[in-house]
């Protein structure tokens, strides 16, 4: 079978399994005795396992079975979950993404058999440790090697008659009875179908159809109307009563592709009237090894059972090219500049009264409907931070290993959404910035205990929404960034004066930080220390529109403030008139819109300010930072009122001095190209309604 | 139907060149770098921008960078009348770019051996922007060379 049009679709699913895994282990490793974290694991594992021998990639194949085996014995009890188990667990992922990664590149699985890992599961299914020891007998070690051959030659556990355990019903057995009485054989099937059959239920109709050719069906497990809603998993049973042999029925029902097996067995009344003995028959059947690890398979099936029921809520997606998004995005945005232009004309028409009171409630309507239709786009393209931020406790993980220091990573906000191409480059420098308080944020944990804190160092990441903004806050309660040493270590390496040095706000020092090869680190370690860490950071943060702020307490710890726009393409903004000229600034960093009588205008230190509700607000005149050539420069000199528009920049605000509003409206964020360079004043342009361009100020660099 | 223009335009050594009027002298642009002529439009400004730059335009949709190739090669400023174009250039890794010229005469199909070399006596920035003299019946006609017009000396 050519497989190789379902490989993006293995790679993606490959992934999210891993992910899942890697999510349970951890929780696993907190918790051992969690039976739902196991059996999630277990499925994981399984899925994995199904997947890899679809797609013909035996070595995967072949690791995630014998790690599904650990599980299986997990789950029954057999083996306890240890501290190496978890290790040699979180190896085997790595080796399985490294699989993947493999595959992503060469369509291939390679060539590492990686037996090490599959010998030290081994060793821990034969109740080792899985550092290699010689195995201890463990309670159960001849079933576990049957399984294991059984599994390996099947391919999946034992396919058993499952219908044994079943408690029929007075009314079924009264039709047992009576098919019986009438000397018809009834025998006793169960169907698998193939894990990886899309129309279960499709293959089960096929599959009654041809019994029904040949006998009559007297009994289901599930009900006939789960099996038709798909309300089972890979396997299904039924009795029919037929005047045909078993081996017709068999071979009849595995006539029906994607059957993976198909098993049976003559009963009688009297198999259902005893309670246990049946569980202790060995089936004769046709075609499954009888194997003694057959026993638990139904268990663990019914095990597996409750939690998969909520499967279908999760997969209602699609998943869509990005760029047939960022087609539809930039169709949308056309749509929003036709929309403008009609609204202009209509108000541009106002005077001529012509209007008719229908047409601007079109035009109102119009303008809803491409709003929400922007909306609607908008949310298509974003995803959850989630999908990048929980690799981190993993990482967190293995760091407090690598380092020797105790630590505790808390995640809030993971499912605050951010546009995609956002959230593909978000990954990075947020680890860049984990790494840090990880590796120079946290002391270790002797210091930790002479400064009276908790022994376990404590790493945050939260993020939240904020206007038109996404902030993702990383920082920690360790050591804070002791600014006297970087001063120190600036004018060590020539980029200040010791003179300069003294005048230096705290908040210029940390900036120091954000320079090219500027390292703190007193030895480069695998970790950070080379230099190359927070400028990259920055320039990556900013180059999706974003910036970094930096809060820290010298002996309390370091924020990082990592501020990202919540879209990229469209933005509501204020338009506002300088002169002759328009200009647009995002809602988003708007406070308030305020009418300064210009005797209240104050000076500190020669610039201009305001005081507004208590707090010196400077002011900033767009003109003079625009050059804006004045018509009239003395009508300017003689205004009585300022109208200043306050923009907010974290915990900063400043006053823009502009001639005129204009309102409010949608835009659409047209790149100026990478020509003109204008010291990122301006973020970019937009076309008005009436075709004209407008500029995007970009406040933020103006505070 | 093979014309005897295109037999012309498909020799690999000729190429077609835009003949545009900048000041009082006749310019040549390949014709492959461009996109688009349009006529003058209104240019917002665009603030701090490099003094060459008039600002940007609406082309269909997109914001054009537009720049005044007079204030790039040290002339004194446009005037802009019915004549001026703006001819819109294609630059793969840039984008398009608008320049602003006086008038647009002509195309014209020159070969190797209509062009001289352009030997300038100082090699500064501006003697970059000439790659040759075209002579086309005994008109002369400097060939611009379209990247060194774009790309950015550091501090110019």
């Amino acid at each position: 079978m050519d497989v190789s049009q379902y490989l993006e679709i293995f790679i993606d699913e490959t992934s999210e399994h891993i992910q899942n895994l890697s999510d349970c282990i951890m929780s696993l490793e907190q918790e051992p005795d969690n039976k739902d974290t196991i059996n999630e694991i277990f499925r994981a594992a399984h899925s994995l396992k199904g997947m890899a021998g679809t797609m013909g990639f035996k070595r995967m194949q072949h690791l995630t079975h014998d790690m599904e085996n650990v599980f299986q014995e997990v789950r029954s009890d057999k083996i306890k979950v240890t501290g190496p188990m978890i290790d040699i667990l979180f190896q085997c992922l790595d080796a399985i993404e490294g699989y993947l990664d493999t595959i992503k590149n060469t369509s291939d699985e390679g060539t590492e058999d990686n037996e090490a890992i599959i010998n030290n599961l081994n060793d821990i299914l034969n109740g080792g440790d899985g550092t290699g020891s010689a195995a201890p007998a463990a309670a159960e070690p001849e079933a576990e090697k049957a399984e294991e051959t059984a599994a390996s030659e099947e391919s999946a556990e034992g396919f058993t008659l499952k219908f044994l355990d079943d408690d029929l019903s007075d009314q079924d057995k009264d039709a047992l009875k009576e098919k019986e009485e009438s000397g018809q054989n009834v025998y006793g099937l169960t169907v698998y179908i193939d894990n990886n059959c899309l129309l279960k239920s499709a293959r089960a109709f096929l599959v009654f159809k041809a019994m029904e050719e040949l006998g009559e069906i007297i009994y289901y497990n599930p009900a006939s109307q789960d099996i038709e809603d798909e309300k089972f998993e890979f396997d299904f049973s039924f009795f029919v009563a037929t005047d045909h042999e078993l081996d017709e029925l068999i071979s009849a029902a595995k006539t029906v592709s994607e059957i993976e097996e198909a098993v049976g067995k003559k009963i009688t009344l009297a198999d259902f009237e005893k309670e246990e003995p049946v569980k202790e028959e060995k089936p004769a059947v046709k075609e499954t090894k009888p194997a003694p690890a057959a026993k638990p398979a139904p268990a663990a099936k019914k095990a597996g059972k409750p939690a998969a029921t909520n499967k279908p809520v999760t997969s209602r997606t699609i998943r869509i090219d990005i760029e047939k998004l960022d087609t539809l995005m930039n169709q949308v945005s056309e749509l929003i500049i036709a929309k403008n232009s009609i609204v202009s004309i209509s108000s541009a028409n106002d005077g001529a009264g012509v209007q008719s009171q229908s047409f601007t409630e079109q035009i109102e309507y119009l303008e809803r409907i491409t709003t929400s239709l922007h909306e609607s786009v908008m949310k298509a393209r974003m995803v959850p931070i989630e999908s990048v931020v929980n690799k981190f406790p993993r990482m967190i993980r293995d760091l407090s290993k690598t380092l020797d220091k105790p630590m505790e990573l808390v995640m809030t906000g993971e499912d605050t959404e951010l546009d995609r191409t956002v959230v593909d480059q978000i990954g990075d420098p947020l680890q860049h910035l984990l790494r840090n308080s990880a590796d120079h944020g946290l002391e270790n944990a002797a210091l930790r205990m002479e400064r009276g804190k908790p022994e376990t160092g404590h790493i945050f990441l939260n993020a939240y929404q904020e206007g038109n903004n996404v902030i993702i806050e990383v920082g920690d309660d360790g050591n804070g960034i002791d600014t006297q040493s970087v001063k120190e270590k600036a004018i060590e390496r020539g980029i200040v004066s010791a003179e300069q040095a003294e005048t230096l706000t705290k908040k210029e020092i940390i900036d120091f930080l954000f320079m090219p090869s500027f390292s703190m680190a007193k030895k480069i370690s695998d970790i950070s220390g080379r230099g190359v860490g927070l400028d990259v950071v920055k320039s990556n943060i900013e180059a999706l529109g974003g910036d970094v702020e930096v809060k820290t307490t010298l002996g309390e710890g370091s924020k990082f403030i990592v501020r990202l726009p919540l879209t990229l393409a469209i933005i509501q903004a204020l338009m506002v008139e300088i002169e002759n000229e328009k200009y647009a600034i995002a809602l988003g960093s708007i406070q308030n819109i305020e009418d300064i009588p210009v005797e209240d205008v104050k000076y500190v230190q020669a610039k201009e300010v305001i005081t507004l509700r208590g707090s010196v607000i400077p002011l900033i005149r767009l003109d003079e930072i625009l050059d804006v050539e004045r018509e009239d420069p003395e009508a300017e000199k003689n205004k009585t009122s300022l109208t200043v528009v306050v923009v907010r920049k974290g915990d900063n605000y400043a006053g823009l001095v502009i001639d005129r509003l204009i309102g409010q409206q949608e835009i659409v964020i047209k790149s100026l190209g990478n020509y003109i360079n204008n010291n990122k004043i301006i973020s970019g342009a937009t076309i008005l309604g009436d075709g004209e361009v407008a500029l995007i100020l970009d406040a933020n660099t103006l505070i | 139907m093979p014309s005897k223009a295109n037999v012309v335009t498909t020799d690999s050594n000729k190429k077609q060149y835009i003949v545009v009027k900048i000041g009082s002298e006749q310019y040549g642009i390949d014709i492959s770098y461009i996109d688009n002529i349009v006529r003058m439009q209104k240019i917002t400004r665009v603030p701090k921008a490099q003094p060459y730059f008039n600002g940007c335009i609406n082309l269909r949709g997109d914001v054009v960078p537009v720049m005044s190739i007079r204030k790039r090669m040290g002339l004194k400023a446009d005037e802009f009348t019915n004549n001026s174009r703006i001819i819109i250039l294609k630059m793969e890794e840039h984008g398009n770019l608008g320049v602003i010229v006086d008038m647009v005469r002509e195309v014209v199909v020159l070969g190797p051996e209509d062009i001289d070399s352009y030997n300038p006596e100082t090699r500064d920035e501006k003697s970059q922007f000439i790659k040759g003299i075209g002579k086309n019946n005994g008109q002369l006609i400097s060939l611009l060379e379209v990247n060194s017009i774009i790309e950015e000396k550091e501090n110019v």
